[in-house]
């Protein structure tokens, strides 16, 4: 058999076995990769990062199982951000699914900083300094009920407890007092928030999405609709990077770490495309 | 190098390799791990459904607190289940005619807004739109590529004419464009399949084999 023959045939458990070996390697014995933080990133940052005392950050958690390892660090780092910032922080879910990956998120970054304070003035303390509203269905009540009253849509939170004896939520009555949302999701959730709530309430809105969706909402950034624009694990290790580079937080940078895998992963799939082609087009010029 | 102790470790890790084993070919372990998961989860949703929105939201308020106005939704939503007794089926049309003639209410405007009229205005050639790019001076060449690159691909799609003559020009243009688009879709789908990956790695490699941190 020729070798050409051989290119246009290779098995394609090779092909996987090969990703699993560049890939698994670079997580084994760790390399620093510089991350460049680029504009959409950048924006999302400032756009948090100027939300006024006075109005709070709405994250909109709606990644699942599937997404985690796009979308949950880039949960975890703004969540560091806000809570360094001293942001107040609605958290919520318009699937069933996420909610207990929210819980996670929001555990592990409360937990951190609360590790770090001495007083109480210092903690993160629930209802306080962030609320879980939970999940309301269908989406599109809660996303145009909450331009009214958060409360009236969300009578009570995530752990049961009535929202309107909250003291964050005595602050927080609906959009105007809300500087920015930003929906961390696999799928349509951030079109939802600009149709309904952006249009109708003026709401601010940014996005945290998965690469697959990312040529599918970047007109939205270019038109201004989203306030900054997070892609895939790339876009969370901007994230991490910028918050790590800026606000001096330390802590685990999941993303960061799996980037030179993902480097390695793509010279590979970019080297079988090549030779995918070569072979090809000689097989051709054979016939 | 230390291993879980942890069962609920052990039990995700040997899912996920019952699911990536389908990679090599189907088999038992896949399938296993596949109805699994689809029981689960299916069982997971109806259970938080009823706990949390029927219960609270419907039942408790209707039949312990008195909301009688709640029987109309009440009603509307049963009637979902004549769908299965085929002597009064066509009744279901009457809650997807609800749904459907909300939803559609609401969206209709929403969408021409987001979708429509702020896309338009953001390939009109404008100062806030060369600004938008933050590329500097060179934003007016990136407004007017993305110009070009709607109208060609419009040109393409239009098959009221033969694609002759400037139509024709534009039209392969518009295909370039197309093809460009569909180049990046498919990087983004390779980075986000390996991210994929990456993250189930990360957990074989850390919690349950302790490789890694």
């Amino acid at each position: 058999m020729k070798t050409t023959d051989l290119l246009m045939k290779i098995d394609r458990r090779i092909i996987y076995l090969i990703l699993l070996v560049v890939v698994t390697l670079p997580l084994i014995f760790p390399s620093v990769q510089s991350v460049r933080v680029m504009p959409p990133v950048e924006k999302l940052f400032n756009a948090i990062d100027t939300i006024p005392a006075d109005k709070s950050l709405i994250i909109d958690f709606d990644y699942d199982p599937q997404t985690l390892p796009e979308l949950e660090p880039m949960a975890i780092a703004i969540l560091r951000h806000a809570f360094e910032r001293r942001i107040k922080v609605l958290a919520l879910s318009l699937y069933v699914q996420p909610l207990g990956l929210a819980t996670n998120a929001l555990n592990q970054v409360t937990a951190e900083y609360n590790s770090k304070a001495s007083t109480r003035a210092d903690s993160i303390i629930y209802g306080r300094d962030y609320v879980f509203l939970g999940w309301q269905p269908p989406p599109l009540v809660p996303i145009l009920g909450m331009g009214e009253s958060i409360i009236n849509v969300y009578k009570t939170d995530y752990y049961g407890n009535q929202t309107d004896t909250l003291p964050l939520m005595q602050r927080i009555k609906n959009y105007s007092n809300v500087g920015l949302l930003v929906s961390l999701s696999s799928g349509d959730p951030p079109r939802w928030w600009i149709e309904y709530a952006q249009n109708r309430f003026g709401l601010h809105v940014g996005a945290g999405i998965t690469a697959v969706s990312a040529s599918e909402f970047y007109p939205y950034l270019q038109t201004g609709q989203f306030s900054g624009l997070m892609v895939g694990m790339k876009g969370a290790a901007e994230y991490e990077e910028i918050v790590s580079s800026q606000m001096g937080i330390v802590g685990r940078r999941k993303a960061s770490e799996a980037l030179p895998s993902l480097t390695y992963a793509h010279l590979v799939m970019i080297a079988f495309i090549v030779v995918g082609n070569i072979g090809f087009f000689i097989q051709r010029r054979h016939k | 190098m230390t291993l879980s102790h942890d069962p609920w470790v052990w039990i995700s890790a040997i899912l996920s390799i019952a699911i990536l084993s389908f990679l090599f070919r189907d088999n038992p372990f896949y399938k296993l791990a596949e109805h699994i998961f689809v029981g689960v989860a299916n069982g997971w949703a109806v259970t938080f459904y009823w706990h949390n929105v029927l219960m609270p939201s419907l039942f408790n308020p209707l039949f312990r607190q008195g909301q009688f106005l709640l029987t109309i939704p009440f009603i509307i939503g049963i009637l979902y289940l004549t769908r299965f007794i085929p002597r009064v089926s066509w009744l279901v049309r009457i809650p997807i005619g609800i749904s459907m003639g909300y939803a559609v209410g609401a969206s209709i405007p929403a969408v021409s807004q987001a979708y429509i009229i702020k896309q338009i205005q953001g390939t009109i050639l404008t100062p806030e739109n060369f600004q938008a790019w933050n590329a500097g001076t060179t934003g007016i060449i990136w407004s007017v590529i993305l110009l070009l690159g709607v109208i060609c691909t419009l040109s393409y799609f239009f098959f009221s004419r033969e694609h002759k003559g400037l139509l024709g020009v534009t039209s392969r243009i518009g295909i370039v464009f197309v093809m460009i688009g569909f180049g990046a879709a498919f990087g983004y789908t390779v980075m986000a399949r390996i991210s994929l990956l990456i993250g189930r790695l990360q957990f074989l490699l850390g919690p349950w084999l302790g490789i890694i941190d």
